[in-house]
């Protein structure tokens, strides 16, 4: 009996060590305030967390509640929604916003992407064709005066003097500075089917996810394409997860860094010019295999927006995933880290995304916008960094992580600060 | 208070049921009816918040579309991921949005092609206003019945067919599709026909959120693209491909055939199970030749066909060409088995190849000479109407536009909720064209049927009435199941 009340003690002793070292590193490591880690578990390599979200909705002064497309631009951000244009002023906070009424060609804003050169807006109008909107103008192309292939636009991307624009019956592109239009479809590019869903651009490539095609790549110097289609060719499988693109009907690209990141409706994808990878729900952290959106961080972070909530591969190398949904019933925020089928960390917060049917993602900096079909979310992010750091864990409800999957640490509800 | 609600519930069953049985008594029909598991199911769907997806049960099949082993791509290789096998959700906020009151009419939107303009499957001129029309009649007869009835019952307001034709040029019916959602505000949609046409159109429903009811693209890759907003309520290429593949392989013991194809959409999606099939089973297809629409003489491509010898060729494509064919082989001395796709069991079919169309075999989705009361109806009703007889994609547009009223009368103006008491429906939709039973895909997996030309008539046959084997179907998913043996194979 004695022995074991002098080991006690000294257990007792370890853990207040343990926990002071711990709580002495919290202070460093960029973790909000709202809450401190109130069990210490050793420290490990960790992703960084957004925890702080801001959200805006018609109570706010967004014209709807349904947001297509995000742009973050200096300091604005334009939002496109399913009844209008909004740009937020993030000096002053305020909203301003378009509708139909205020000269908005059409109501429905499926894309946006600013020309750094001018300063224009280019938005694309699902079933309205394109518009630009500078100096207070808006200037209206459809299928009916302009090259446009198609007045229902699902991407938008500014490359060089060159506007793009992916819709439903192919692809456009507008030369801003002679006013020519180039025209793509099966005629003149390798589109097995013609319905471009996202286009996006980046160092000389343009990429276009076209549904029923894959994935076609533009070389801007050569003015030649080149397919990525699945190997596999067969609908209702994917014969191998790493073998090229999980599917053919895909959603949404983004190139950086030298690397393509694509969504689809049945999983996600990653490659390096050699390797693919594939990414499905059932074993990473993905929330599900319907990607609306994708955009690609750097070479190893890419952000994930899809029916069930927002994935983010946080760091390429190790696996590591954060993934943010939103509790139906509670409105908190969760945001948990797995590691291949280890969850690592669960993070409850009192905001996280607005709803959990994602449809855009947006860099901004170190925040990031978050468009969904419910609201809009702004993520700060204080602190930020890249890949993984050691740091503190963030501990979760008892029971929260599943038997098996854990890293095998106990839990606890991460309480408020100050 | 489990007990009071319980008893509540059965209040509202008994109540819905004797409603729907003085209506069924004098509709003849089953929009109206709201049983038990349809008034559960509205009980999660409508205390759902704008946040939350109610547990409604995904529908989970262990077979993609009844696949036989044996014909299953690559088969000898586990998948790493298969496809389809669990329903998909709607998890937005759209079940959250009330019912205005401010509407007079209940618009419920049509799409096909129904005047002759250009064709984007063609790049010429539109071919499928036959087939556009007779749907478009269909769904009419389903909307004026359903008005007869007293229209929309919670509101005592008429039903409104809104009609667009998509036969365009430039993706016309997705501009088609927007206007409905959004300018005509219609709570769901049926059509379309062309395969091209189809896939423009669901890919705006879903961003729009609006259920589209397909009962004339028999593209399997329509519903192949994990899109919860649609639904469709005919058999596809796909299990036609399967019945014919079984029938020449299995049943006939066939070993060489060719095919002829419209080098369209519709044909080369169309045949392409049957394609696999053949090479599946070990016999590949020798040759396959396809024609341009408008083509009048196909000697380029039957002799081509006639050289090699073949024991049957198959044709997919639509009823005019398929004749001209047909009429052309027998003229060049060709007289193989000839196998066709739906599209020919047409009038027009029977009108060019008169006594040639004797012993032509076609694939078929339903068997429109099968003994039910609903369809003797149906056949009555649409002669009294328009002064003809329906065919199959009037028949198809019936149900699909009865299935459309039905869910409407069931959720309420709530597109979310329409959608999800069609997707959540366990027992089959005892249609004019048969049982429409829905795959976790959301499509038609009913039976099929070969029809074989006889004496001046087709007569129907299913798998069963021919006795046409089947390969083995296994009741697991691919990815779970063990791994083929060599006995096995």
């Amino acid at each position: 009996m004695k022995y074991l009340i002098i080991s006690a003690r000294i257990l007792m002793v370890l853990w207040l060590g343990e926990t002071a070292l711990c709580q002495a590193k919290d202070l460093t490591s960029g973790l909000p305030a709202f809450s401190s880690i109130s069990v210490c578990a050793t420290e490990q390599k960790l992703p960084y967390v957004y925890t702080e979200w801001k959200h805006f909705t018609t109570k706010d002064g967004l014209p709807n509640d349904h947001v297509f497309a995000v742009k973050a631009d200096g300091s604005k951000v334009w939002v496109g929604t399913e009844n209008g244009l909004a740009c937020i002023d993030k000096t002053t906070g305020k909203i301003k916003s378009w509708k139909e009424k205020d000269g908005l060609p059409w109501r429905v804003v499926s894309a946006l992407d600013v020309n750094t050169k001018t300063g224009e807006l280019w938005v694309g109008l699902f079933g309205g064709g394109l518009a630009r909107f500078s100096g207070g103008r808006f200037d209206h192309w459809h299928q009916l005066n302009s090259g446009l292939i198609n007045d229902v636009v699902y991407g938008v991307a500014i490359e060089n003097d060159n506007v793009w624009a992916a819709t439903t019956a192919g692809a456009s592109r507008y030369n801003t500075v002679t006013g020519e239009w180039t025209i793509y479809t099966e005629k003149n590019a390798p589109m097995e089917e013609i319905w471009n869903y996202g286009v996006s651009y980046d160092a000389g490539k343009v990429y276009l996810g076209i549904w029923g095609s894959g994935v076609l790549e533009f070389d801007v110097a050569t003015e030649s394409w080149k397919d990525y289609l699945d190997p596999d060719g067969e609908m209702e499988i994917d014969l191998y997860r790493d073998d090229g693109i999980v599917h053919v009907i895909t959603t949404g690209t983004s190139y950086i860094d030298g690397i393509l990141w694509v969504s689809s409706y049945f999983g996600m994808c990653r490659y390096d010019g050699r390797h693919w990878r594939g990414y499905f729900a059932h074993e990473t952290g993905l929330p599900s295999d319907f990607g609306n959106a994708v955009k690609g961080r750097d070479a190893n972070e890419a952000w994930f927006a899809t029916d069930k909530g927002v994935g983010v591969l946080a760091d390429f190398p190790s696996d590591t995933w954060v993934t943010y949904t939103m509790d139906p019933n509670t409105h908190r925020g969760k945001a948990v880290v797995t590691q291949g089928q280890i969850t690592l960390e669960i993070v409850d917060m009192p905001r996280g995304i607005p709803h959990n049917y994602a449809l855009w993602t947006e860099f901004d900096g170190n925040n990031i916008w978050v468009g969904t079909s419910k609201g809009l979310a702004n993520a700060i992010g204080i602190g930020y960094y890249k890949g993984l750091r050691s740091r503190a864990r963030w501990v979760a409800p008892s029971g929260e992580i599943e038997a098996g999957k854990s890293g095998g640490h106990k839990t606890k509800r991460p309480k408020r600060s100050g | 208070m489990k007990r009071c609600q319980f008893l509540l519930l059965m209040v509202f069953v008994v109540l819905a049921g004797s409603c729907a049985t003085r209506k069924q008594a004098r509709l003849g029909d089953q929009i109206t009816e709201i049983d038990a598991e349809t008034l559960q199911l509205l009980e999660k769907i409508n205390s759902a918040s704008a946040y939350e997806v109610p547990d409604l049960g995904l529908r989970k099949d262990y077979n993609y579309a009844k696949t036989a082993q044996d014909v299953e791509p690559f088969r000898h290789v586990k998948p790493y991921k298969e496809h389809f096998l669990l329903q998909m959700e709607y998890t937005g906020p759209g079940r959250a949005i009330p019912e205005p009151t401010d509407v007079d009419s209940v618009k419920i939107g049509f799409i096909g092609p129904i005047m002759s303009t250009v064709s984007v499957a063609t790049g010429g001129k539109s071919h499928e206003e036959a087939l556009g029309i007779k749907m478009l009649q269909g769904a009419r007869l389903a909307i004026e019945g359903a008005n007869a009835a007293g229209g929309y019952l919670k509101r005592d307001i008429p039903f409104e067919l809104v009609v667009s034709n998509d036969n365009g040029l430039w993706g016309a019916s997705g501009n088609e599709i927007i206007k409905m959602a959004y300018k005509d505000k219609v709570w769901a949609i049926l059509g379309t026909i062309d395969g091209a046409n189809s896939h423009i159109a669901i890919r705006v429903a879903l961003k729009a959120e609006v259920t589209m009811m397909n009962s004339a693209d028999t593209d399997p890759t329509f519903i192949e693209t994990n899109i919860p907003w649609v639904f469709r309520c005919i058999s596809d290429d796909r299990q036609q491909g399967y019945l014919l593949v079984d029938y020449m392989y299995r049943k006939l013991k066939l070993k060489r055939v060719g095919v002829i194809r419209a080098s369209n959409r519709y044909g080369r999606f169309g045949v392409r199970e049957i394609s696999d099939g053949s090479r599946r089973l070990g016999n590949p297809i020798i040759i396959e030749m396809a024609y341009a629409l408008g083509t009048e003489d196909f000697s380029l491509q039957l002799e081509r066909l006639k050289d090699e010898n073949l024991e049957a060729i198959v044709h997919w494509g639509d009823a005019h060409e398929g004749a001209l064919i047909l009429n052309q082989m027998r003229r060049m001395g060709m007289d193989q088995p000839y196998f066709v796709c739906d599209r020919c069991l047409s009038e027009e079919f029977v009108e060019i190849t008169g006594d040639n169309a004797e012993g032509v075999i076609c694939a078929y989705p339903w068997n429109p000479t099968r003994k039910d009361s609903r369809l003797e109806r149906f056949y009555e009703d649409f002669l009294k109407r328009f002064g003809e007889q329906p065919e199959t994609y009037a028949a198809h547009g019936y149900d699909g536009m009865s299935m459309l009223i039905w869910a409407i009368q069931a959720a309420g103006l709530n597109r979310a909720k329409i959608r999800d008491v069609l997707a959540y429906q366990s027992k089959p939709w005892h249609g004019v064209t048969g049982d429409i039973v829905f795959s976790a895909a959301l499509d038609d997996v009913g039976e099929v049927y070969l029809a074989k030309r006889r004496k001046g008539e087709w007569k129907f046959y299913s798998r069963e009435d021919l006795k046409i084997p089947q390969g083995y179907i296994p009741p697991r998913d691919r990815v779970s199941r063990p791994t083929l043996t060599a006995q096995s194979r």
